[in-house]
């Protein structure tokens, strides 16, 4: 008689760890959702505070290639940057001159399947999320669908849950929305 | 010389006709932009008949190795194959039609047709086809039946052009001062320059012309469009851009817009010590010299659709510079629409550090999310919104590039500079992208040779 082998679908054994495996999902959705909330308002020097001084993000370029695992290039990118480049992003979306951002577009990212887990540094968290960002840019008659995965690291801190880094796969190889003037 | 179909000829004559009869006044019409008509014997004229780019070097180093690019609408393959030779093979399977290649990249020494299995060697050559015997008795010819090869295939400093005509100027008597200026930028080291990674790709709405144009010589939109990264210290001195840069028209619908770093203290464009070392000058000419010494090329265009820019960057505000080299082609899509394809470019002399910081600096100001070309992408919209207004074309709306005729700049071509075409000692004036539009004209009509022949290289 064959049996199923059902270890896969067993609830995961208890971790007797500082942050339990709920509590993990939980900072995780939470905090996605916050950023994304503060991203749609047009909020981003509060979403700064969000950012772990050693922030690295990172667009990497995407290719169609036959094996999967060839398509994402991490050598290359389209955007990488830290911290301080996060900063002058910012700074100059408040000169009132960057003008692809003028009025900023609408946006909605909703945000989804996201799967929380411990890394081997103490209170570093890994998270998965896939977003589809919606964008409505100036007096465009339509609108902008930016789909991606996100593969972030949270730093816990005392004062909460921290980005520090953020891996964006763009699931188009060339992107239908003209810049992404816009974070992701 | 290729001649345009009829049926389209009979729509896009009489524009032409109005596009020569507004150029003479300084004005270029609308309606060139996101037009059905226009964009059809674009594909025959220009993309049909031109040298166009697919391709560097640095991004096929081994046998085998293979992207797909386009050529007009068309799609090919650009291998390398087991003889180490460049081709550039229509991605069109000779059986049916079926794409024989899905992927932008990757090596492999077969192409199998995924319909019915006819399978080309990545040099062209059909070498099978399944159920021979049965199906075909013998070999079909693999020449014969290979798949369709651009006509021409050539290289220049490792930049891979071909032209879908089999007979024309060869390609250094069709890039002329543009490839002379060409080689300034890429050929100052032993080695060259390579692709800091593959291409980012993004649709914008507007035209391939849209950012052509640009490229060419629009020295007049930095001040405004971009100023914001003046007030973030990205960039000093915007408002002189215009009046400091100098407009070289090469010829054949080539342009250059040079500006005089060494002025600002950064010759060699701010190249640093450890990679001007490298440098070997004794390749170029005197006047290649005296362009590299007063205004070496910064933003240009080799018509139709391939574009650069070199600039020095700080890394960030206050940062350290970096020098940031892009390549780039206007990608046509469809009327009113193109993909721009950019590219990082590095010389392979530079120190590993050096490379990362000019690709993440790169792309951190001309880019998807680049702090300067974001504002570009969408402000090119206009003119293929404006060119489908139904109130427009009643106007029979024309756009001005009258600084032609109106700056009161000396625009003066510089008696100093002996290379192909002219120099003018300024970015003010709008006549380099005039004479974008006049040799546009010109390849539509079927005759390039009749136009802007005075910045052919006459070495």
């Amino acid at each position: 008689m064959t049996t199923i082998d059902t270890t896969e679908h067993a609830p995961p054994a208890v971790h007797h760890s500082p942050l339990a495996d709920a509590e993990l999902q939980n900072i995780a959705t939470q905090f996605l959702a916050l950023e994304s909330k503060l991203l749609d308002e047009a909020r981003e020097e509060d979403w700064y505070q969000l950012l772990d001084p050693e922030l690295l993000y990172v667009i990497p370029i995407r290719q169609a290639t036959e094996q999967r695992s060839d398509e994402v290039n991490r050598a290359a990118f389209r955007v990488r940057n830290t911290l301080a480049h996060v900063r002058l992003r910012i700074d100059r979306l408040s000169t009132a001159k960057a003008y692809s951002e003028i009025p900023p577009s609408r946006t909605m990212r909703l945000v989804g399947s996201v799967l929380a887990r411990k890394t081997d540094r103490d209170n570093v968290i890994a998270v998965s999320s896939a977003v589809l960002l919606y964008r409505q840019r100036g007096i465009d008659p339509h609108f902008d669908l930016i789909p991606y995965r996100r593969n972030d690291e949270l730093r816990i801190t005392a004062d909460g849950p921290r980005l520090l880094s953020r891996e964006i796969l763009l699931t188009e190889v060339a992107i239908a929305t003209p810049n992404l003037g816009l974070f992701l | 010389m290729t001649v345009i179909a009829p049926t389209v000829a009979s729509e896009v004559t009489p524009i032409l006709d109005r596009v020569e009869t507004e150029i003479e006044k300084n004005r270029v019409p609308a309606e060139i932009w996101n037009n059905d008509a226009i964009f059809r014997a674009e594909l025959d004229q220009v993309f049909g008949t031109c040298w166009v780019f697919v391709a560097h070097e640095s991004e096929l180093p081994k046998a085998g190795d293979f992207v797909q690019r386009r050529i007009g609408l068309d799609p090919v393959i650009v291998t390398r194959d087991g003889t180490g030779g460049i081709n550039v093979l229509s991605n069109y399977c000779r059986h049916r039609g079926t794409q024989v290649c899905q992927t932008d990249t990757g090596n492999s020494r077969f192409f199998k047709c995924p319909y019915h299995g006819w399978t080309y060697s990545n040099n062209g050559d059909l070498v099978g086809t399944p159920h021979m015997r049965e199906a075909y008795g013998t070999r079909l010819d693999p020449k014969e039946w290979g798949l369709k090869r651009a006509p021409r295939v050539d290289v220049r400093s490792g930049f891979i052009f071909a032209s879908l005509a089999h007979e024309g100027p060869s390609l250094d008597e069709y890039l002329g001062g543009g490839g002379w200026m060409l080689d300034i930028l890429v050929k100052l080291a032993p080695g060259g320059v390579k692709v800091a990674g593959p291409p980012e790709r993004y649709q914008i709405n507007a035209d391939w012309k849209a950012g052509a144009e640009n490229f060419s010589g629009d020295a007049y939109h930095a001040d405004t469009l971009h100023w914001s990264n003046e007030e973030i210290q990205m960039i000093q001195g915007l408002g002189a851009n215009a009046e400091m840069m100098h407009a070289y028209e090469l010829g054949d619908g080539h342009a250059t817009l040079g500006f005089p770093w060494a002025k600002v203290g950064l010759p060699l464009w701010g190249y640093s010590p450890e990679t001007v070392a490298q440098f070997d000058l004794s390749v170029l000419d005197d006047a290649q010299r005296y362009v590299l010494e007063t205004n070496p090329p910064t933003i240009g265009t080799i018509f139709p659709n391939f574009s650069y820019l070199r600039v020095s960057s700080p890394t960030l505000p206050g940062g350290p510079p970096t020098v940031v080299t892009t390549f780039r082609i206007w990608q046509p899509i469809a009327p009113g629409k193109m993909e721009l394809w950019n590219w990082q470019f590095v010389y392979e002399c530079q120190s590993d550090q050096e490379k990362l910081d000019s690709y993440v600096t790169g792309q951190l100001i001309f880019g998807s999310a680049g702090n300067f070309e974001t504002d570009d992408t969408v402000a090119w919209e206009g003119a293929a919104r404006a060119a489908k207004s139904a109130w427009m074309q009643r106007e029979n709306l024309s756009f001005n590039f009258e600084q032609a005729g109106r700056t009161t700049v000396d625009v003066t071509p510089d008696p100093d500079y002996h290379g192909p075409g002219i120099k003018r000692p300024t970015g003010f004036g709008e006549l380099v992208q005039l004479n974008f539009y006049r040799h546009w004209l010109a390849v539509m009509r079927g005759d390039a040779s009749s136009t802007t022949t005075e910045g052919r290289h006459s070495r």
